[in-house]
């Protein structure tokens, strides 16, 4: 227990190479930790925004939503991992679904671990001292895509400059992904509002 | 059939009774707001409501015609530029008609105006007017005297066969005159009290932005000669507050800055430490009616650090405060009495404002709500130093109207002033001012910490000292059982 949920993680993240090795071909990871990660993630945005200290909250009141949250953390994660998925699988990478869902749930770990106390932390910061707060989350940020960065390196077996073609090749499958999904929905909806008003018209008419 | 009646007869009654009586709040035909921290407008109560206006039939001189600028001098004596009638109307304070000055002689002949534009009274009752059309400044005294007249102005820096049409003038405690005149885009033009032009004051700059420039870069020389041209705009109104600050608008679209507070040397000390740049309007239609930036066309110092300007583009009265909050605005265009159809100056008479409309042909009498009032004296006593004054004024002011932001910034500083740190935060957190409340909080803690900082280190060594001896006893029995269990002891 305390082995998945807590030495392997915190292993891999301060030694990613050796700990995303380990996942892949160790068995070492669990889609369970990976999700979990997630949900910490998510848990850790929305206490972020709802109780930082006042000097670094720029967040209107108004407009928190924790579904919100939710979505726009969830969506991006799988958005990322299906176009990566989808690129690796044409460029020969050795990774599965399940490894490259893994790979990005354990990177996402920095994120939470530096979040969450400097939610508590900014509290009682000054102005001054804020700077620290955004030092902080930048390096948790890069952190995270260097984890990124060797996890889908190790998982498909590429070379550095391999991986950050892929990368940007994400990038764009991420965009024609999301360009499909809206001409989808849009012509959908369409569709569904075509029977609509014919069902009506039949409604009235009888 | 008795009750029927009866009732009926109430009913009629009351009818008849909540005709004759007016309504007891006065009705403003206009929305009153200020921009919160988030950059939405939030209603307020109405600042000012009309009170009366004044047309020239009601003051029996015959209908303005085109007034362009009005002035109220220290003693309340207003003075109506009438431009197209080249007169001036010159009320006392109980707005009747004291005299109307036409002409003057200048060098035993009789003289007049020719359109003028501008006008400014001297704490001396000097009266200064922009005469446009015939390119001079008039001086005149109380008595409608000639004093002295400012025309041609010569210098090397003026090309030659350069047309002086002066707009606006404003005149400082040691007499130099600030004149707008049209035409000249270096800035305001000054001149001391023997008619010499001194200089220009108040240019302002111009900074093509990064995409201007490239596409110049690109364009052929028969393109740029085609171009606009860089010219910085020009000003459109002065005014000057007690301690010989110029405030000047200009209609700069394109400007954050369309007004300035200029010091002695000409330099922009305008304080912008609002949520918001002191521009008007921050939220406007792009295209279409009513759409575009604020156009300041007036200026007015209240005192107390507060300003007034008219924006002409949408008719409405910004007042600001020496920090460069929106207080309030207010006003609008329209047809009802409050609001405007060309209004060209803004003139405050004691307490209460008077907008002139060039449109309507008339002045329109501004007088202060309660909670205009409670705001104007709260600000001024916190820019007197007053705070504990301003304080109890602030809380009225949030009474009438819980959402004002500056109300909580008010406060917030006065318990800042008063060292009471603690509360000061909670106030400066309403106020939305990250600033101030750092400061609040930076002291609370270290308020905090000083008082705390003996019990802090107590529970800090206790718990060093038990952990370690926690160490050094598991140590001592893990040794002593390694010991047991090889037989030693």
């Amino acid at each position: 227990m305390k082995q998945d949920f807590l030495k392997f993680p915190l292993h891999l993240i301060v030694r990613p190479f050796d700990g995303f090795w380990d996942m892949k071909y160790e068995g070492k990871g669990k889609l369970k930790v990976a999700l979990l990660i997630l949900l910490a993630l998510i848990l850790t945005t929305i206490l972020q925004k709802q109780f930082a200290g006042f000097l670094v909250n720029r967040v209107d009141p108004r407009s928190l939503n924790s579904l919100d949250d939710l979505e726009f953390t969830i969506l991006p994660f799988l958005l990322f991992c299906i176009a990566n998925w989808s690129i690796t699988t044409l460029m020969e990478g050795e990774g599965k679904f399940k490894e490259i869902v893994m790979a990005t749930g354990y990177a996402l770990l920095p994120i939470v671990l530096i979040n969450l106390p400097m939610t508590f932390i900014s509290r009682f910061m000054t102005q001054e001292e804020t700077a620290f707060y955004y030092l902080l989350n930048s390096i948790s940020s890069i952190w995270f895509v260097v984890l990124l960065f060797v996890g889908i390196m190790t998982v498909h077996q590429y070379t550095p400059v391999k991986t950050v073609l892929t990368m940007v090749l994400t990038v764009i499958a991420i965009g024609f992904v999301v360009f499909i999904a809206t001409l989808a929905f849009s012509l959908g909806s369409q569709i569904y509002w075509f029977i609509f008003d014919v069902y009506r018209e039949i409604i009235f008419r009888t | 059939m008795q009750l029927k009646r009866v009732l009926l007869l109430v009913a009629i009654i009351s009818l008849v009774a909540s005709i004759g009586i007016p309504a007891a709040s006065a009705a403003a035909p206009y929305e009153a707001y200020t921009y919160d921290y988030y950059g939405d407008s939030s209603p307020l109560p109405a600042p000012f409501v009309p009170d009366a206006a004044i047309t020239g039939e009601s003051l029996g001189v015959g209908d303005f015609k085109e007034p362009s600028d009005m002035f109220v001098a220290k003693d309340n004596t207003t003075y109506i530029l009438d431009s197209g009638n080249a007169r001036i109307i010159v009320l006392d304070p109980d707005m009747h008609v004291n005299r109307i000055i036409e002409t003057f002689t200048n060098n035993g002949k009789e003289d007049g105006f020719a359109a003028p534009q501008g006008l400014f009274v001297s704490d001396r009752n000097e009266l200064y007017v922009a005469d446009t059309d015939h390119g001079r400044v008039v001086v005149l005294s109380e008595k409608g005297e000639l004093i002295r007249i400012i025309d041609n102005p010569k210098s090397d820096i003026l090309p030659a066969g350069f047309k002086f049409v002066p707009l606006k003038v404003t005149v400082d405690a040691a007499d130099r005159v600030f004149v707008i005149a049209r035409g000249i885009f270096e800035g305001i033009m000054q001149f001391d009290d023997k008619n010499n032009f001194m200089g220009y004051v108040g240019t302002i700059n111009v900074s093509p932005t990064v995409w201007d420039r490239l596409w110049k870069s690109l364009s052929t020389k028969a393109q740029k000669a085609q171009m606009q041209l860089f010219i910085p705009t020009e000003f459109s109104n002065v005014d000057i507050d007690p301690k010989g600050f110029v405030y000047a608008t200009a209609i700069d679209i394109t400007s954050n800055t369309p007004i300035r507070r200029l010091n002695p040397s000409g330099d922009d000390v305008l304080k912008r430490l609002g949520y918001w740049d002191v521009k008007g309007d921050i939220r406007f239609r792009m295209f279409g009616n009513n759409s575009g930036p604020s156009k300041f066309s007036d200026i007015k110092v209240l005192g107390g650090g507060m300003y007034v300007a008219l924006d002409s583009n949408r008719a409405r009265l910004f007042t600001y405060n020496d920090e460069g909050d929106l207080l309030y605005a207010f006003g609008g265009r329209g047809n009802q009495l409050g609001v405007f159809n060309t209004p060209v100056a803004v003139e405050k008479i004691g307490d209460k404002l008077a907008v002139l409309d060039s449109g309507k042909k008339n002045i329109v009498i501004f007088r202060p709500t309660k909670f205009g009032t409670l705001v104007r004296q709260a600000t001024t006593e916190h820019y007197n130093g007053n705070d504990d004054v301003a304080v109890k004024i602030w809380s009225d002011v949030l009474r009438l109207n819980t959402n004002y932001e500056i109300a909580y910034l008010g406060i917030g500083k006065s318990l800042l002033m008063q060292k009471n740190n603690e509360k000061a935060m909670e106030y400066f957190k309403l106020g939305m001012s990250r600033k101030n409340f750092s400061v609040a909080y930076k002291r609370y803690r270290r308020e905090l910490l000083k008082e705390q900082f003996g019990t802090f280190m107590t529970v800090v060594l206790t718990l060093i000292i038990a952990f370690t001896a926690y160490r050094v006893a598991r140590l001592v029995i893990r040794r002593r059982a390694v010991k047991h269990e090889a037989g030693l002891s």
